[in-house]
Order: C-alpha cells, then sequence, then structure tokens
C-alpha cells in the first residue's frame, strides 16, 4: 500500500510559480531522497508536506486517507491528524533553547498527553521521559540528556532535533537539508544516525546535498527542477544512468564543485 | 536630629504612596501591553491600525497632559467629575505604560526567529502553546533591558501624579517648603528614588544571570 501519495501539487508565491504540478508516491519504509539546484522547488514542496506552506492546489494522501485537498482560488482542507502525518527535521534544527534536551523531547508530547481528555488514552509523563530517554540512546546522546542546546556542537543538537521529531512517531519523517548547516566534520555522524533509522516501517524524506548518502540510503530519488519532478527512479537509475539533460548537467556540476 | 527622623518617617508614608501607583501600574500594565502589542501585530488591518494609533496618540502627548485629561476631562465634558484623583492615576498611568510595555513586547516577539513557532507546529502544538511555552521565557530574556529602563522611568513620573492632587512623595515635601519654609525635604526625597531604583537594577541583574543558562 502507498503510505504516501501526493497528487499534483502546486504552490505559488504571488507571481512566482515555485511547484508546478508534483505526483509522487512512496511505499511504507521507503526512503526517497530530493535533489536538485537551489531555488528549484525541494524545500518548499516538504514545507507544503509539513503545512508550513499551504499548497495552492493538490492534493495529499496519508496511508490511502486524504489529509489535505486544495482547489485553486478555494480554501484547503486539512484534517486535524495531518499535522502529526508528518515530522520535519529543520536545517537549522530550531531546538528550543530554553529547554534542557530531555525536555526539548517531551514538550510536545505532555503538551498532547495533557489536551487529550480521556484518561484512558492519555500517555503519562513517566512514559514520556521513558521514550525521551530510548531515543536520546538512539541516537547516541543519553549522556547529554540534562544539557542545553548552547551547549551542544551543531551534529549533536542536530540529533536532538531527530529524536524530538521522532517523540510523535509520525507515519513520514522528512528531513530538510540536514547537514547543510553544519561543519563538514560533524555531517557524517548525523547521516548515519538517518541511515540507522532505516527500517521497514520508518518512511522518510530526505531533502540532501549530499549526493552520496543520497545514493546509498535510498530507495527512490527525484531530481526536481524548476518547480517539476525532472527526473525520478532508484538511486542507480538517476545516478548511474540519467535521462534528461538537466539532470546530467546538475549531476556532473556537482562532481566538478568537490574537485 | 528628632526632626530627621520624623521627617524621614512621614516622607516614608508619601514614598509609600507612590509605591502604591509604581505597583499598580506595573501589575495592570504588564499585561495590558502584551494584549495591546498582540492588537497592533493583528492579521485584521482595522484593529492593527487603530492599536497603533493608539500608541502612536499615548506615546505622543505628555503623561502629565493624559492625567489632567482624565481627572479634569468628564468635569468639563459633563459637568461632573467621574474619577478620584487615585482612580484618575491607575488609569492613565497603566493605559500610557502598556503603550510603551507594547512596543517592547512587539519588538521582541519579531526578532524570535520564525522556525521557532514553525517547530511547534511540526511537533503539533497549538499556536498558543508555542507562543506561552516556547516564545514568551526568549522574548522576556530579550526585552529585559529595555524593560528595565521603561520600569524605572516609571519610578520616577510617579511624582506628576500630584498635578491632580494624587499626595506622593514629592507632595509630602513640598509642604514643608509651605508650612515653615524648610527646603531640604525635597531634595532629600532623591535619597528615596535613588534606593529604589538601586533595589530595582539588582532585580534586574538577578533575573538577566537567572536567564543566563540559554541562548536566544
Amino acid at each position: 500500500m502507498n503510505m504516501l501519495e501526493v497528487k499534483d501539487l502546486r504552490k505559488r508565491f504571488g507571481e512566482n510559480e515555485v511547484l508546478k504540478g508534483i505526483d509522487l508516491t512512496l511505499k511504507k519504509g521507503e526512503v526517497l531522497a530530493i535533489i536538485g539546484a537551489s531555488g528549484g522547488g525541494k524545500t518548499t514542496l516538504l514545507r507544503c508536506l509539513n503545512f508550513l506552506e499551504k499548497a495552492n492546489s493538490g492534493e495529499i494522501l496519508v496511508g490511502g486517507k486524504s489529509v489535505y485537498r486544495a482547489v485553486e482560488g478555494e480554501k484547503p482542507v486539512v484534517t486535524a491528524e495531518a499535522q502529526l502525518s508528518f515530522g520535519l527535521v529543520f536545517q537549522q534544527f530550531n531546538l528550543f533553547p530554553q529547554y534542557s534536551v530531555l525536555e526539548n523531547l517531551m514538550l510536545a508530547p505532555k503538551l498532547r498527553a495533557k489536551r487529550r481528555t480521556t484518561e484512558g488514552e492519555r500517555e503519562t509523563v513517566d512514559a514520556i521521559r521513558a521514550r525521551a530517554e530510548a531515543l536520546l540512546a538512539t541516537v547516541g546522546l543519553s549522556e547529554k540528556a540534562n544539557a542545553y542546546p548552547c551547549q551542544l556542537s551543531g551534529g549533536q543538537q542536530q540529533r536532538v532535533a531527530i529524536a524530538r521529531a521522532l517523540m510523535l512517531s509520525p507515519d513520514i519523517l522528512c528531513f530538510d537539508e540536514p547537514t547543510s548547516s553544519l561543519d563538514p566534520e560533524l555531517t557524517g555522524e548525523v547521516l548515519r544516525v538517518i541511515r540507522s533509522l532505516k527500517s521497514s516501517d520508518r518512511t522518510m524524506i530526505i531533502v540532501t546535498h549530499e549526493m552520496e548518502f543520497a545514493r546509498n540510503v535510498a530507495d527512490q530519488v527525484i531530481f526536481i527542477a524548476d518547480g517539476v519532478i525532472e527526473e525520478q527512479g532508484t538511486p542507480e537509475q538517476v545516478f548511474g544512468n540519467p535521462q534528461k539533460e538537466k539532470t546530467k548537467a546538475f549531476l556532473s556540476a556537482g562532481v566538478e564543485g568537490i574537485r | 536630629m528628632d526632626q530627621f527622623l520624623n521627617i524621614t518617617l512621614d516622607l516614608l508614608v508619601g514614598f509609600g504612596e507612590t509605591l502604591k501607583i509604581f505597583c499598580i501600574t506595573l501589575a495592570l500594565s504588564l499585561p495590558l501591553g502584551l494584549v495591546i502589542a498582540f492588537g497592533s501585530m493583528s492579521k485584521f488591518k482595522l484593529l492593527s491600525a487603530l492599536t497603533r494609533a493608539f500608541v502612536w496618540v499615548i506615546r505622543g502627548t505628555p503623561l502629565m497632559l493624559q492625567l489632567i485629561t482624565v481627572y479634569y476631562g468628564p468635569g468639563l465634558v459633563f459637568g461632573q467629575m467621574l474619577l478620584s484623583a487615585s482612580a484618575a492615576v491607575y488609569i492613565t498611568f497603566t493605559i500610557n505604560y502598556a503603550c510603551y510595555f507594547s512596543e517592547i513586547y512587539r519588538g521582541g516577539i519579531e526578532s524570535i526567529a520564525k522556525g521557532q513557532y514553525e517547530a511547534g507546529q511540526v511537533l503539533g502544538m497549538t499556536r498558543s502553546e508555542t507562543f506561552f511555552k516556547v516564545i514568551l521565557l526568549q522574548v522576556v530574556k530579550r526585552i529585559l533591558a529595555p524593560m528595565s529602563n521603561e520600569i524605572i522611568t516609571l519610578v520616577k513620573d510617579t511624582s506628576l501624579a500630584r498635578v491632580v492632587t494624587y499626595y506622593e512623595l514629592i507632595y509630602f515635601a513640598q509642604r514643608y517648603i509651605k508650612n515653615g519654609g524648610l527646603l531640604w525635604p525635597l531634595f532629600y526625597t532623591a535619597v528615596y528614588y535613588l534606593v529604589f531604583t538601586a533595589l530595582l537594577t539588582l532585580l534586574f541583574r538577578w533575573l538577566e544571570k537567572k536567564l543566563d543558562y540559554f541562548k536566544a
């Protein structure tokens, strides 16, 4: 079954059309890497999936159920569970500076538990703490539970941000250039954590400039340019045997950039 | 010596009246300022325009004139005083300071990175949860210095209350000039203001230290 289905998603900022009809499907447990030059629409697509931007038209389905539907000129329909279907890890981490690492993980789940009115489904603070500690262990930061974000390196902050996003158990976890604001020596630890999260029931979308990483981790790669999916396929297809001129140019420019 | 002690105690009573203005104004204008700040940042253009115009009038006219208007205005228009001197003082000071605070709040709120709101949203927090649990403390940390300025100004602005016959510290001291020609108590009042502002300065320094554990 398709975990995620995106149908003809379009987004304009004023006159500037940034997404010109994006279609994609993703199976449960799949990892999708989105590559493309800056300004091509990668990040806007991710932000539309997390409702930080409202797509002007198109539909988003999670697990076969429509969570977002917009028709040009009308108010979009967003279901209540839409937001928590997706998790997002930001380029700039966006940890809450006044809270310790553990508190950063626990804040949203605690507020969510408080909002639940029926006793039965309410998660206790102890249960939330236990989950937070387990996730900190997953990202290798158990010893930093009581540290504050300003005391952590960029790589550590990003690992905390990943754990924080996982606390809400999103169906689809998105990463917006998770290593782009890190020093080169810190990208490895973050990429290792993301790779370790790959499992049969965790669906992920990663916008990245790390081509090697995309090639190794992704099940599906899409190359976006000028608001459309220019090329789509397995990493072998897209990296090994690109069909479109734009893709070839983008990939070879990347290699030259490294040289 | 006896006279000095008596006058010191008498002025302390006057200072109590000054403190009353200070405390009531602060307790009411700190939250009211937040409401006005939200008004001026509102997406509803009319509301934000009206709020900003109101803030402009309040900040653009002397506090003394506002006091006189609120206290004597109803009498001039309706032929009947509506407010006691103390009520007029509390209301005028509260509105005046709330407007100044609102601009400080607005600057602070707008300076917080958009990413903090977005992080709250993608974690499924409501807008008000994000504001009160995430944004507010960061704003407080950022506006501490301008707020301490404004609050220290309030200590001394209380002396304007006497133009509408509110008997505060300066008024108490001036009585000694009229009855008995004693000039020094008036200058002596400076000590009260200085001691109190010193305490406030220490309080703000402590608060700043207290919030030093994080960077925002």
